[in-house]
């Protein structure tokens, strides 16, 4: 009996660790450096890149409705005791630490810390300089130089020059480079044929000086400041074994990373901690704590703060969530909006949804307000157009707010010619209005089938909802196009082209419009922010007309962070890594 | 060593199609006698019948609808509007529950019995034909045993998804499919035991005696079985009411909103609902505990009644 | 015996390649690749991506290629995690091997010592009380009763710690490094030992109900022997004979890790990186893996078949 018993509880296991993994995912945002990784497939979501782009400010991001800890006398001793080590929690890093080379975004958490970019960006998303003091752009918005700091080092004291920066873009183009930087996409002049083989440099790639480097694109784009602004690889360390086609070797470096950051690795132990010291070769001084570790903590995390195991977690925004971290006393509350947005992806080679009018019925007749708001217990906020209300680009001057009207889409669903049959279903040429909807198996799904089904039914449409047992099944699935509709949510943001690139290159099939690409790149074509600003709020208003998703939701988190920390910011764009050199615990 | 019990009673579950004699009436009678006067058997009986009853007739008295979804009333504690509290979504706990039974109590005894006459039925087999036959089935099964089943639920998954199976149906079929890919374990049991009776002292006199095949198996073989089969089939209930939950994380079980035991204490599963909504998995969890306490103490008296080998 | 067991491992190794095709093909089919969930990705980069992974090669010719490193020791490098997929096992399979161990020992050590004496009791109020506590483990899940005992040890009382397996930031070594772990690892094994130990106290009650009730032990009974003696040394051993087959099974098992546990108590085992794999889609780390515990697996069959022939010398293979 005890066999039979083998057999299925491992199966169930198997299975239910499944659940497990998507609960932890979105009920709590467990990656606390890495807020996007909250209801985002913990894959590929590199948070390296946050810190990469962003170009102009918006005041409006987090510091507002700050809570400062009621009574510190009630952190646990545990806590007390660390004096030089702050800990924070992070989901799942898995070890790989050089930067454009990792697959998964915790581990972007850990190299954003041991490596420091060229150009930073503010907390208003405005580029500041970084390991580059200061930047021009020519007139054309063509070629880009970067100025270098004087005395700079990595962490093991060799100096950083031009050359490292060189070395780093042009093994981004090389043809075996696996990673998911977008530096190749940038049309740097000459990057096609050294990737092809054809040239043994790029020559858009100029070395002036040791401290000075220039690159030439073919084509404008205003996000490759921050882009090219990145993380620069030691080439006496990274580029030693490079054969041009050849990066294999790069897999053997990736556990022994060598950076410009604030902190270097000191150990990392697999599925338990990583381990970082304070690097005294970093540009800006060496950080306050001398010890920072990032604690693997899948699953809860409320257990390990209330301990005082972690300083520093991330959480769901919802009601009761904040209400429980109010009651420990010990934290400071910090909310936070990612700057990332929720959307319905609708099969736009499908007929019915071809039709405008049935795009905006389908919108006006989903009560978003309940799903994404009441239902999220308020760690939700209904989204309109592609950019998230922290970014510099969002407005909501004329767009339509499709506030939940039955009525007004009944209307717009007869207007198209969608009539109801006798079964009640709507009919139009004998065929049926059926929305085969496909999500993924997590709480938040399980909501937006039941609120969806009962409002579309209500519109006399048949809804058929089809869940899949993680993301990567369901986009497999997409992309076959047997579907109407799928939930998905964008990576984190910083220019607001990036929150449009889906529309241009392809993920959306089925969704040409002129008007639009040239748009799109007119808000690349320029680099000031005020010409900027107004093309996305034409191209915000056509998008939020038109509707090629539905928009959905922004969400909304909120840090907790033991409060004897001090000077303790985090980045809507760049996370912790900005203001974690100057943490300090106070003593008491 | 074993005793000759083993022949009178062997009858009792003689599927042999000849006509019904007499004194196997009385058995069934005498056996049902024994059934009734364990107290604790016909308690257990009871509750599955109550939960039955109160799963399949409770919904249509309650004033509310499994997924009628009220957000002026989210996770509300027990009270006298809503018995059980309600869930994240306003909907009424109790009436989910009761509706959630239909489902779980056909799915789990319906999946325990399938897996249980696969698995049995390769073991006899294999036990009691042995050679090329047994060699056959049981190198199947060590195959089978290799197989991951993450991939092979996925896989199903899509394949039921391109066929355009109605997700309302998908997931007996999956059930059917997991029973017939699941049988290595229990058939690698059963024919252990099929192995180590055939040896026994009274298998060896129906040698001497030559009696049929047939009657060996059915009259002699199968009865000393049945008793390891009831306890294997009792115990995997819960097991089997709570695997529901892990298909439908696949998109091979129920299709949410419709409630199942399973569902609704997966979406109970962290800190917060734990601590500060008990109500919401405390109902069916207590579901799911009284169902399977319920059939094991049944099942058990049913094994007493039945096992050759009880004295009585 | 001799040639049964030559037989037996030759045809292990003609279902191990069998197994190997069919577990390369069931990985291969699933749903997405290594791939697909970016989708930071272009349609473009994508297939670039592919081509540089040999994704898109037909699966014949990637089993094939697989099977040819695999034979050269070279079990390749895990896609995500950019390490060897060998050395990657052996910084996690340990610690998941420490806890089944453990919980494994002390499962089996309770079963056997609660089923007898539930047996011997049957029907009294102990049997009933423990039958009551192990269906009621049976029918919650696991995470309830980790989040339960988390919530009452851990956070509550602080009694012992919430998860890991050190303390954080610990430079521990020796003998204080022992203690840590072992400290850590009440808590998850506690919850495996709770898990495992229903149906394993199940099958020795009635294996030892049956027992009583043979002639032999009413002869023991007879002859005059103490109850204990009866009880603990005629009856004890025959009904754990039958139980000595299940400890092939329990191979496998060993090795494999559990994911639930090693989720919730956040223990650095191989369970979390199978799963994690799974839903990358890491075709080197799940091949390799899947693989190891199929080999496993054959090898437990072979010998709770062969020690069923020890315990049941009657039996014939």
């Amino acid at each position: 009996m005890k066999k039979q018993r083998i057999v299925t509880l491992s199966t169930a296991i198997l299975a239910s660790a499944l659940l497990l993994s998507a609960c932890g995912n979105n009920t709590n945002d467990n990656g606390a450096g890495n807020p996007a990784n909250a209801g985002q497939p913990a894959a590929n979501n590199a948070a390296g890149d946050t810190a990469n782009n962003g170009t102009a400010a918006d005041p409006a991001a987090g510091a507002s409705g700050v809570v400062t800890a009621s009574d510190l006398s009630k952190l646990p001793d545990i806590a007390k005791k660390r004096t030089d080590t702050i800990i924070v929690g992070l989901t799942d890093p898995s070890g790989a630490f050089t930067p454009y080379f990792q697959q998964s975004g915790y581990d972007g958490n850990v190299s954003s810390l041991l490596y420091t970019p060229l150009v930073k960006v503010d907390d208003k998303g405005l580029p500041i300089p970084g390991l580059a003091e200061k930047w021009d752009v020519s007139a054309d918005n063509l070629t880009y130089t970067y100025h270098l700091r004087k005395d700079l080092k990595f962490s093991d004291g060799t100096p950083l020059t031009a050359d490292d920066v060189a070395f780093t873009w042009t093994i981004l183009h090389d043809k075996s480079y696996d990673g998911d930087s977008l530096v190749n996409t940038l049309n740097i002049k000459g990057g096609d044929a050294y990737k092809a083989g054809t040239a043994t440099s790029v020559s858009g790639i100029k070395v002036i000086d040791p401290q000075t480097i220039s690159v030439t694109l073919d084509k404008p784009n205003a996000s490759a400041l921050t882009l090219l602004g990145s993380d620069v690889l030691s080439k006496a360390y990274y580029g030693k074994d490079y054969k041009q086609g050849q990066l294999d070797y790069m897999k053997k470096l990736s556990g022994s990373p060598l950076g410009t950051g604030p902190y270097k690795l000191e150990k990392f132990i697999p599925g338990q901690e990583v381990r970082m010291i304070a690097n005294e070769n970093y540009y800006d001084g060496k950080p306050k704590t001398e010890h920072f570790i990032y604690k693997t903590a899948q699953g809860d995390t409320w257990q390990y703060l209330e301990t005082g195991e972690v300083d520093y977690a991330s959480f769901s925004a919802t009601k009761e969530n904040i209400d429980k971290l109010k009651a420990m006393g010990f934290v400071n509350i910090l909310p936070y909006t990612p700057s990332n947005y929720g959307y319905l992806q609708l099969n736009l080679k499908h007929p019915a949804l071809q039709d405008k009018l049935v795009r905006q019925a389908l919108t006006y007749g989903l009560d978003r307000q309940s799903i994404y708001v009441d239902a999220a217990q308020g760690a939700g906020q209904v989204a309109n157009i592609p950019s998230s209300p922290i970014s510099w680009s969002y407005t909501e001057d004329g767009i339509n707010p499709y506030k939940y009207d039955a009525e007004k889409a009944k209307e717009l669903l007869d207007q198209a010619g969608w009539k109801a049959g006798a079964d009640g279903i709507r009919e139009k040429d004998g065929q049926k209005l059926t929305i085969h909807y496909l999500g993924s198996k997590k709480p938040e799904t399980d909501i937006f089938i039941a609120v969806a089904k009962e409002d579309y039914e209500a519109l006399g449409i048949k809804f058929e909802p089809e869940v899949f047992a993680d993301f990567n099944a369901l986009v497999s699935k997409v992309e076959g196009g047997d579907y109407d509709m799928a939930s998905f949510s964008t990576s984190l943001l910083t220019d607001p082209s990036d929150g449009l690139l889906q529309f241009v290159d392809g993920e959306i099939p089925g969704y040409e419009d002129p008007a639009f690409k040239a748009l799109y790149d007119k808000g690349l074509a320029t680099s000031n922010i005020d010409e900027r600003k107004a093309v996305y709020k034409d191209i915000y208003k056509l998008l939020n007309d038109q509707l090629p998703v539905i928009f959905t939701s922004y969400k909304k988190s909120v840090y907790a962070y033991n409060g004897r920390i001090q000077n303790l910011s985090v980045s809507p764009f760049n996370g912790l890594a900005p203001s974690l050199p100057k943490w300090t615990l106070s003593q008491q | 060593m074993s005793t000759i019990h083993g022949e009178t009673t062997a009858a009792l579950s003689s599927p042999t199609p000849q006509p019904v004699k007499p004194v196997y009436t009385s058995l069934w009678r005498q056996s049902l006698r024994r059934l009734l006067k364990n107290k604790l058997a016909v308690f257990g009986f009871v509750v599955v019948a109550f939960m039955f009853a109160a799963c399949f007739l409770g919904p249509l008295f309650s004033p509310y609808t499994d997924n009628k979804i009220n957000m002026a009333f989210m996770n509300k504690a027990p009270g006298l509007k809503h018995w059980l509290g309600t869930d994240a979504l306003g909907r009424d706990v109790l009436t989910r529950v009761l509706q959630a039974g239909r489902i779980s109590l056909t799915v789990g005894l319906a999946s325990m019995v399938l897996s249980v006459f696969v698995g049995s039925l390769l073991g006899v087999i294999a036990g009691y034909y042995r050679g090329i036959v047994d060699q056959v089935i049981m190198r199947l099964a060590d195959l089978l045993l290799t197989i991951p089943s993450l991939p092979l639920l996925f896989i199903l998954g899509a394949l039921l998804s391109e066929w355009k199976v109605p997700t309302d149906y998908r997931m007996y079929i999956v059930m059917l499919m997991l029973s017939i890919v699941g049988w290595p374990g229990l058939a690698r049991m059963v024919r252990g035991q099929m192995l180590s009776l055939r040896e026994r002292e009274y298998m060896q006199a129906t040698v001497v005696l030559g009696l049929r095949d047939r009657r060996k198996l059915f009259n002699h073989l199968l009865p000393n079985l049945v008793p390891l089969l009831i306890v294997i089939a009792t115990l995997n209930i819960g097991g089997a009411i709570l695997y529901e939950s892990v298909l439908s994380y696949f998109g091979l079980g129920v299709m949410a909103p419709t409630p199942t035991w399973g569902n609704m204490i997966d979406a109970a599963n962290n800190m917060i609902d734990f601590q500060d909504h008990p109500w919401l998995w405390i109902p069916p969890g207590f579901s799911i505990f009284a169902t399977v306490i319920a059939i094991n103490i049944f099942g058990d008296g049913l094994r007493d009644v039945l096992d050759p080998k009880q004295k009585r | 015996m001799s040639t049964y067991i030559t037989k037996r491992i030759l045809y292990m190794i003609v279902i191990l390649f069998a197994a190997s095709f069919l577990i390369f093909c069931l990985y291969a089919l699933t749903p997405g690749d290594f791939i697909t969930g970016n989708i930071k990705l272009t349609p473009e980069r994508k297939a670039e991506l592919r081509e540089i992974y040999g994704l898109n090669k037909p699966v014949i010719e990637r089993y094939a290629i697989w099977m040819k490193n695999a034979f050269h020791g070279d079990f390749g490098y895990s896609l995500s995690q950019q390490k060897p997929v060998l050395s990657l096992f052996n910084q996690y399979i340990w610690n998941s091997f420490l806890l089944a161990v453990v919980s494994t020992f002390l499962t089996w050590l309770i079963a056997v010592v609660v089923g007898v004496v539930a047996a011997y009791k049957q029907y009294s109020w102990f049997d009933t009380i423990v039958m009551v506590a192990l269906f009621a483990a049976m029918s919650i899940p696991s995470f309830f009763i980790g989040l339960f005992l988390i919530k009452m040890l851990a956070v509550d009382w602080k009694w012992l710690p919430p998860g890991g397996m050190l303390t954080t930031g610990s430079n521990s070594t020796g003998l204080a490094y022992v203690r840590e772990v072992i400290h850590h690892m009440m808590l998850p094994v506690m919850v495996m030992t709770l898990l495992g130990v229903g149906s394993l106290t199940r099958y020795f009650r009635s294996n030892m109900i049956d027992v009583i009730k043979q002639d032999y032990i009413r002869t023991a009974r007879a002859k005059g022997l103490k109850e204990r003696k009866v009880l603990f040394t005629h009856a004890l051993r025959n009904a754990l004979l039958p139980a000595i087959t299940l400890v092939g099974f329990e191979l496998p098992a060993l090795f494999g890790g559990s994911l639930i546990i090693e989720k919730i108590f956040n223990w650095p085992g191989i369970g979390q990186l199978y799963m994690q794999s799974f839903s990358l889609r890491d075709y080197p780390l799940l091949m390799g893996f899947t693989l190891f515990i199929a080999i496993l697996t054959v090898i437990g069959t072979l010998v709770s078949d062969i020690l069923y022939h020890v315990a049941d010398p009657r039996v014939r293979l």
